[in-house]
């Protein structure tokens, strides 16, 4: 590796591109953040990213669009770099299917015909969802098992990460890393965009649904962002020990009955009954539930069937180690930095949630 | 000192005649009150003995009566002595968790009377200086002194006036052993400290403490309170006590470890470490669930009035006091007042509750709407004394309609078994209600009855007529079944189940039945309880269809129909 490098990162401005992105810099190299419609990259902790001692040179592009939408000098001011990190995705949930080719798909393609023509290094930011629905134990270098993704979203990087596979086949050097479900940072909890996870906790708490299908030993994988921007900076800064593996980025396993006991911690939390999904009925649900059903928690419901655990005998052999902490005192955390500033906790509102909803794994 | 060398001498040859031959030298010190310059006729004699080796030596104390006082023998090797000295340093990083028995140990050793062997004491002595025991225990004082003016603080705005006075005096007399620790004044009983004050030459000090120890605010004043609490504050800063203001915004409400919540219907429960379950009435229970961790206490008994009306402050003191919450000082961490050589501090538990029965299908029962009652069963008892009682709710319907299809179709000795199947089910949840877990056997029922109340006495006689009712005709029949459900409607009053949703009504009803199924089972989830699993998981595999009329069940088992017996 040279000593300083060129890393293009989409997806800069997002939640773990832009940490990603403060590591590079932080170790003195040059990044083109490939930025859409945000021109400012903000940390998780909610400050502007100083870069430093490295560089950060602000770039403006659509992954959608072939060429990722650059201009003639911005397209060769891309093909300098010397890594591609491709953090640049929709996570949300309940979106067109079309948004999720477009941008997933798409996107990921345009990104791999670019890193083709060098061909350049690349780092691609899947998800530990790609297993789709199933239980067991999901494996770093399995990929397509005839699984049935559990949404859009899991289809559409499951297609994304296809591709890099095969590009991977015609010889581009790739790492994949897939994060769970990425929630706030391992210490403090905190988190810059409530998404993911997030609503659903709200929706919970508030008791704006009290019954929900799942199973109680149902587990969900919550990763810390501050260690999945470390595994994919690792990935980017040592690229030839990363080089061919898929790291999964995970976390914290909890499952239903965790969630249960953590929130029955909190006094004014209400905790959702978690019903077998066999035994659920949306249209038995009160009709003052039935709107946050809809938009939040049946965006979950495949996340609260699964039994599944993801190995990352790799990720750790790279040296992502998992956070010693318990997976109960991470959520703790987690819910303690929300009441600290006011996302859960406060009076619920009149009216059902706002349409748009974030409900998504990574 | 009030005791004489030669006196002290004489007693102490006195004392080691009643002990058996020392096996080795020791050196022998006084300690304690004589020792400190104080005692009267009636103070024991405290003595000490060194061994100069390693061993160890025991910790209980000989007690022998000589000359008519009191004489407490103890024992230390120097090696003790020196570990006791080592831990105490360690231990005085954190004068919150500094074990008062340990300081006290050492304390009495630094300022006591040597009698035999001065080498020997003079060089355990010189373990710690004077002036380093001075500042450990001063800051022991001042951390108790802190705490204490915290709680007053909180008890205030808690609307406890006169408990906030009472610590407000706890916290005075916590302050000026600090102060006076730091002027090496460091005897911890505080019974001698009007002559520790006396000694120590400030007669403006000694004289305030009095004057605002002796005060008494009138009763039940909050103005007067305050003022007296400002007056402490004042006092204590001048003694350079820190970290304490008349804030109440500095006081944060908490979660408490291993406390959780768990409603069902409209009923809260608090589960306290796993153990206990505490069950609050309606405004009680309103009042819980608006905390919010991390606000302050003024915004929370600002949202508890919100939520649960006019004067919330009891409510919040007792949740506080029963350790269901904590009260946090803004960079200070837990609240936690308590007296020195006294019980050590932690929550209170009330005697349990006297509501009868104590189980209802809706939860347990309470005495009010204000109660935070303790439900006098375990919490792992509790959670499978009401999922029994749920259970045995469901099954009599299910039995009830059973009986009904089997006369219609004139099978009589069916109708008779389902009969019983009913009143054994009624005699379960009855039983249930009144917290016996696990059951008597179904035989046993009716002859176990003795465990209950006299008040349930018709029950028995009812019970034990229809268990020896024969039907073999329709007029039996007929007469079994108003029978029956005249029997269970007495149950269900005695019990208390008659909240119950009857659940075969209408799917309304039969998800009402579901959920309270489903509320339990979390909650016998979260303690391991002893469930009714079988029935549970039938519960589960319900698909949320509803029990069918007889006749009309798609199959027996798991396919939405409640288990029977």
């Amino acid at each position: 590796m040279a000593d300083t490098m060129t890393v293009l990162v989409t997806g800069a401005a997002g939640l773990v591109g832009a940490e990603v992105t403060a590591r590079l810099t932080a170790a003195g190299h040059t990044v083109l953040a490939l930025l859409h419609s945000r021109t400012r990259l903000v940390r998780n902790n909610g400050r502007g990213l100083t870069p430093g001692p490295g560089t950060l040179v602000p770039v403006t592009g659509d992954i959608t669009r072939p060429g990722l939408g650059l201009t003639d000098d911005d397209r060769r001011l891309a093909r300098t770099a010397d890594r591609i990190v491709h953090c640049a995705a929709v996570t949300d949930f309940g979106l067109p299917e079309e948004r999720y080719d477009s941008v997933n798909v798409s996107g990921t393609r345009h990104v791999l015909d670019l890193a083709l023509a060098g061909p350049t290094p690349l780092v691609h930011v899947s998800t530990a969802y790609v297993c789709g629905e199933r239980d067991g134990t999901a494996y770093e270098d399995e990929l397509d098992v005839g699984q049935r993704p559990g949404n859009g979203y899991e289809r559409s990087k499951l297609t994304a990460e296809t591709l890099v596979r095969e590009a991977a086949a015609k010889g581009l050097p790739v790492t994949v890393v897939r994060p769970s479900i990425v929630t706030g940072a391992a210490r403090t909890g905190r988190v810059r965009d409530f998404r993911t996870i997030y609503p659903v906790l709200k929706v919970f708490t508030r008791g704006l649904v009290r019954s929900a299908p799942g199973h109680h030993d149902a587990v969900l994988d919550l990763v810390p962002v501050d260690h999945v921007a470390d595994l994919v900076a690792g990935a980017a800064l040592r690229f030839a020990d990363a080089e061919g593996r898929t790291l999964h980025a995970v976390g914290h396993e909890l499952t239903l009955r965790d969630f249960s006991d953590v929130l029955a911690e909190y006094p004014s939390f209400q905790v959702p009954r978690f019903v077998p999904p066999s035994a659920f009925s949306a249209s038995a649900l009160p009709g003052r539930e039935r709107p946050y059903h809809d938009r939040v928690i049946a965006l979950y419901g495949t996340y609260f069937r699964r039994r599944v655990h993801f190995d990352d005998t790799q990720a750790t052999a790279f040296g992502g180690r998992r956070a010693p902490t318990r997976g109960r005192t991470y959520l703790r955390r987690l819910l303690d930095h929300c009441l600290r500033v006011g996302y859960l906790g406060t009076p619920p509102p009149e009216e059902p949630a706002a349409r748009r909803t974030h409900g998504s794994a990574q | 000192m009030i005791l004489t060398e030669d006196r002290l001498q004489g007693l102490l040859d006195a004392s080691l005649a009643e002990l058996p031959p020392l096996a080795a030298d020791f050196a022998v010190v006084l300690e304690g009150s004589i020792a400190e310059g104080f005692g009267n006729p009636s103070s024991d004699i405290d003595f000490l003995l060194i061994g100069r080796g390693d061993e160890d030596l025991p910790t209980m104390p000989s007690l022998l009566f000589v000359d008519g006082r009191r004489v407490e023998i103890r024992t230390r090797s120097v090696r003790q002595l020196t570990d006791q000295f080592r831990t105490l340093e360690k231990q005085a990083k954190r004068p919150g968790t500094l074990c008062e028995d340990l300081l006290n140990r050492c304390q009495r050793l630094l300022h006591s009377h040597p009698l035999r062997g001065h080498d020997l004491v003079d060089e355990v002595k010189e373990l710690m200086p004077r002036e380093r025991l001075s500042r450990i225990a001063g800051d022991w004082w001042a951390h108790r002194a802190r705490q204490s003016l915290r709680h007053a603080v909180a008890l205030l705005r808690l609307g406890r006036t006169d408990e906030a006075v009472d610590w407000n005096r706890a916290a005075l007399v916590q302050t000026v052993k600090a102060w006076a620790a730091d002027r090496g004044e460091t005897y911890l009983e505080p019974k001698w400290l009007s002559l520790q004050l006396d000694r120590a030459g400030r007669p403006d000090v000694r004289d305030r403490y009095g004057e605002l120890h002796s005060t008494t605010p009138a009763p039940g004043d909050p103005d007067a309170a305050r003022a007296h609490l400002l007056a402490c504050l004042a006092f204590a800063a001048g003694l350079g006590l820190t970290g304490v203001a008349a804030d109440p915004e500095r006081l944060t409400v908490e979660r408490a470890a291993g406390v959780t919540t768990w409603q069902t219907g409209e009923r809260v429960h608090v589960i306290r470490r796993r153990r206990e379950v505490f069950a609050l009435g309606d405004r009680a229970g309103a009042v819980w669930r608006g905390l919010v961790p991390g606000r302050s206490l003024p915004r929370a008994l600002a949202a508890a009035e919100r939520t649960g009306g006019t004067a919330p402050g009891p409510l919040l003191a007792a949740f506080w006091r029963y350790g269901l919450i904590r009260l946090a000082w803004k960079g200070g961490g837990t609240v936690t007042a308590s007296l020195p050589l006294a019980a050590p501090p932690g929550p209170v538990t009330p005697p349990p509750s006297t509501a009868q029965p104590p189980l209802s299908v809706a939860g347990a029962a309470v005495s009010g709407p204000d109660a935070v009652d303790l439900v006098p069963l375990p919490a792992d008892r509790f959670a499978a004394a009401t999922m029994a009682l749920v259970w045995s709710n469901v099954v009599v319907e299910n039995a009830l309609e059973d009986l009904t299809g089997a006369l219609e179709r004139g099978q009589w000795p069916v109708a008779e078994l389902t009969a019983r199947r009913a009143v054994h089910a009624a005699l379960r949840g009855l039983f249930s209600s009144y917290g016996v877990n696990p059951l008597p056997a179904d035989c046993d029922l009716v002859h176990r009855m003795d465990l209950l109340p006299p008040a349930t006495e018709p029950i028995r006689t009812r019970a034990g007529h229809l268990l020896r009712r024969t039907i073999d005709s329709p007029g039996r029949g007929e007469a079994a079944l108003a029978d029956l459900h005249a029997f269970v409607t007495l149950v269900r009053d005695t019990a208390g189940a008659d909240a119950f949703p009857s659940c075969f009504d209408s799917a309304d009803a039969w998800r009402a039945t579901l959920e309270l199924g489903h509320d339990w089972l979390r909650i016998g989830a979260y303690l391991d309880a002893e469930l009714p699993i079988e029935e549970a998981r039938d519960l589960l595999a319900g698909h949320g269809t509803r029990p069918h009329r007889s006749g009309r069940h798609p199959a027996p088992g798991r396919n939405g129909r409640w288990p029977t017996r």
